[in-house]
C-alpha cells in the first residue's frame, strides 16, 4: 500500500532507493559539510563549557562549598611539598658525610695540640684531619656570627682549639665507638658526633616527603571522589534531559561532554584556589622564616611554588577534576538508557506535572 | 522498498512475560499504518524494537537496509536521527521553552544555530504554536503539549515518524485534528507508524491496520 505521491519537499526523504546508503557528492561539497561539522563540534565545545560555568553559579554557596573542600584537599599537599622543598634545599648546604669535632683542652699549647693533630693524621681510620686553632676559631666567630660583641667580654679567648676529623668507615654503628674512642685520648676535652643530627634530619625530611606523597595521594583520592559526588548529583538532576536527548539521537560523548567540563571547572576553579591557599599561607610564613633565619646567620629565602609547582599543581587539579566527572559520567550514564523506560510507562520526572 | 521489517520477531521480558509471538510484517517506504491492539498487546514493545530502546529475544527488525541486531550500540545515535517520535506520555523538557524542546534533536545532530531555529519555526508553525515558541511547555493543554511532541518529532524531516498512542487522552475533534497532521506528513513522502487503540478513527482514516493479540500479528489489512 505504498503510496506512489511524493510532491514537494525533496529534503524530506532522500529521492534515491538505498536509504541506507550515505547520499553521493561531489568532493568539494563534502568538504564544506566536514568543515561545517568541524565548526559545529567546536560551537557546541565552547557553548558546553560556558553552560556548565554558568551551571556552577547557578547554586553559588554548594558550588562555593565542593570548591573550598576542593581547594583545601589541593593546597595541602601543595604546601606540604613547598615546605619540604624548602627545608631540603636548607640541608643540601650541609655535607652529609659525619664529622667527629675534637674539643681540645683549653690550657694545652699551640705547639702540643699541632703535634697532636699530626699524630692523628697517621692514624688508618681517619680520613682527613683538620685543625682549627683558637686563634682561627675565634677570627670565624667573629666574621660570620652575630654574636661577635659578645666575645669583647672576654679576656682571653674562650674558644677551644677544634680538630675536625673525617672517619673512614661512616657505619652509624662504627661511628659511636670511634668517637669514644678518640673522646678518651689525653688532651682532649670532648668528642662530638658533629653531623649525625643533619643524617638524621635527612632521614627524617625523606619520610616527610614520603609521608607528603602518601598523604597527597590520598587527597587525591578525596578530589576525585568530591567531584564525582558532585557531578554524579548533577547527572541524577538532569536525567530527563538525558533520556531525551539520547532519544532524539544524542551520542554518548554528546552527552557526557556538559558533565565532564562540569568537572573541568570544578578542577580548574579548585586548583586555582588552593595555589591561592598554598601562596596565602607562603606569604606568611615568609616573614618569620626570614627573621628565624637571620638568627641561624643563613641567608635563607622562603622560596614559592614557582612556576614548575603552580602549573604541575593546576594541571594535576584538572586532571582529576576530569577524572572524577569521567568515573562518575561512565558509571551512572549507562544506567540512563531510554532502554530502560518504556515509551507507554510511566514517564520519568519530565511528565511529573 | 521497505522502511520496517519484521522477521519472527519474538520478545520475552526477564519477569518471564512474553510481549511479541513471532511477528512477521513489512512496512514499505513511504506507507502509512497503523498499529492496534488492546493495551499489553505488544504495541508499545514493537515500537521499541524499532527505536533500539529494546532488543528482540529472538528473529530480525531491519530499519531499511540496516539489521538492527548487526547495529553496534555506538551507531545507535545515528538510527535514532533517522526516526521521529511521538511519545504518549510527549517527553518534553519543563526546563526550557517550547523551542529549545523541539530544537533539542537538531543540537544533538550539530546543526549550525540559525538554521535549527528557522526549522524548529516552521515545525512549530506546522502544529500550529510558533506563538508561543518562548513559553514553557508546562503552560499548554495536553492536546497542545502533544503537538509540541509531534514538531519535536518531525523538526528534523525523519523518513520514518513513529507515535504511540498520540491521541491518548485528547477529545475526538483534537484527535481527528493530529491524526490529519500525520496523513499530510505521510503524503510527502514520510513512512509513518501509529500506535492506538482509537478504532473509531483509525477505521476512518482507510489506512492499513496491522492488530496485535497477545504479541501475535492478528490482523493485517
Amino acid at each position: 500500500m505504498a503510496k506512489p505521491e511524493r510532491k514537494g519537499q525533496a529534503t524530506l526523504r532522500q529521492p534515491e532507493p538505498r536509504p541506507a546508503a550515505p547520499p553521493k557528492r561531489g568532493a568539494q561539497q563534502h568538504r564544506v559539510q566536514f568543515a561545517d561539522r568541524s565548526r559545529s563540534w567546536r560551537r557546541h565545545h565552547l557553548s558546553v563549557a560556558r553552560e556548565a560555568l554558568l551551571r556552577l553559579k547557578q547554586t553559588p554557596i554548594a558550588s562555593l562549598m565542593t570548591l573550598a573542600v576542593l581547594a583545601i584537599a589541593l593546597a595541602l599537599p601543595g604546601f606540604l611539598l613547598a615546605a619540604l622543598g624548602n627545608l631540603q634545599g636548607l640541608t643540601n648546604g650541609w655535607e652529609p658525610q659525619p664529622r667527629i669535632s675534637l674539643y681540645m683542652q683549653t690550657d694545652l699549647s699551640d705547639e702540643a695540640i699541632d703535634r697532636f693533630s699530626r699524630e692523628l693524621l697517621l692514624r688508618e681510620d681517619l680520613n682527613s684531619v683538620e685543625l682549627i686553632s683558637r686563634q682561627k676559631g675565634l677570627e670565624e666567630f667573629r666574621e660570620y656570627s652575630a654574636f661577635a660583641d659578645l666575645l669583647d667580654s672576654f679576656e682571653d679567648n674562650p674558644l677551644p682549639a677544634v680538630i675536625m676529623v673525617l672517619p673512614r668507615d661512616t657505619d652509624p654503628l662504627q661511628l659511636p665507638l670511634l668517637r669514644s674512642d678518640l673522646a678518651a685520648l689525653p688532651g682532649v676535652e670532648e668528642a662530638a658526633l658533629d653531623m649525625e643530627w643533619v643524617q638524621r634530619l635527612d632521614a627524617i625530611l625523606m619520610l616527610a616527603g614520603r609521608g607528603s606523597y602518601v598523604l597527597g595521594g590520598l587527597l587525591a583520592l578525596a578530589v576525585l571522589l568530591v567531584v564525582g559526588n558532585t557531578v554524579r548529583m548533577t547527572i541524577e538532576s538532569r536525567r530527563d534531559e538525558i533520556l531525551v536527548s539520547k532519544l532524539v539521537g544524542a551520542t554518548d560523548a554528546w552527552v557526557r561532554r556538559p558533565f565532564l567540563y562540569s568537572g573541568f571547572w570544578f578542577g580548574l576553579l579548585g586548583g586555582v584556589l588552593a595555589w591561592l591557599l598554598v601562596q596565602l599561607a607562603l606569604l606568611m610564613l615568609a616573614q618569620p622564616a626570614q627573621a628565624l633565619a637571620s638568627l641561624y646567620l643563613t641567608d635563607f629565602a622562603l622560596q614559592g611554588l614557582g612556576l614548575g609547582g603552580s602549573l604541575t599543581m593546576l594541571a594535576s587539579a584538572v586532571v582529576l577534576g576530569l577524572a572524577g566527572s569521567w568515573l562518575a559520567v561512565s558509571r551512572h550514564l549507562r544506567d540512563i538508557d531510554p532502554g530502560a523506560v518504556a515509551p507507554g510507562a510511566a514517564a520519568p520526572g519530565a511528565a511529573a506535572r | 522498498m521497505t522502511a520496517i521489517r519484521f522477521s519472527n520477531v519474538f520478545k520475552r521480558y526477564a519477569s518471564g512475560h512474553d510481549a511479541l509471538l513471532g511477528v512477521d510484517f513489512e512496512l514499505a517506504s513511504g506507507e502509512m499504518a497503523f498499529l492496534t491492539g488492546h493495551s499489553g498487546a505488544g504495541k508499545s514493545t514493537l515500537l521499541k524494537l524499532i527505536m533500539l530502546m529494546d532488543r528482540p529475544s529472538r528473529g530480525q527488525v531491519w530499519i531499511g537496509q540496516q539489521d538492527l541486531s548487526r547495529l553496534h550500540r555506538s551507531q545507535i545515535p545515528y538510527l535514532r536521527r533517522k526516526i521521529g517520535v511521538v511519545f504518549q506520555n510527549h517527553q518534553l523538557l519543563f526546563d526550557r521553552s517550547i523551542f529549545d524542546n523541539v530544537a533539542l534533536p537538531l543540537q544533538v545532530s550539530g546543526y549550525d544555530p540559525a538554521d535549527a531555529a528557522r526549522r524548529a519555526r516552521a515545525a512549530l508553525d506546522k502544529v500550529g504554536l510558533l506563538a508561543r515558541e518562548k513559553h514553557n511547555p508546562i503552560t499548554l493543554s495536553t492536546g497542545e503539549q502533544q503537538r509540541v511532541g509531534i514538531a519535536r518529532a518531525i523538526v528534523h524531516k525523519p523518513r520514518l515518524l513513529l507515535a504511540d498512542e498520540p491521541t491518548g487522552n485528547l477529545d475526538p475533534q483534537l484527535s481527528e485534528d493530529i491524526m490529519r497532521l500525520f496523513g499530510q506528513f505521510n503524503s510527502i513522502g514520510t513512512t509513518v507508524l501509529i500506535a492506538s487503540h482509537d478504532l473509531s478513527l483509525i477505521n476512518r482514516m482507510q489506512h492499513r491496520m496491522l492488530t496485535l493479540k497477545n504479541g501475535r500479528l492478528v490482523a493485517d489489512g
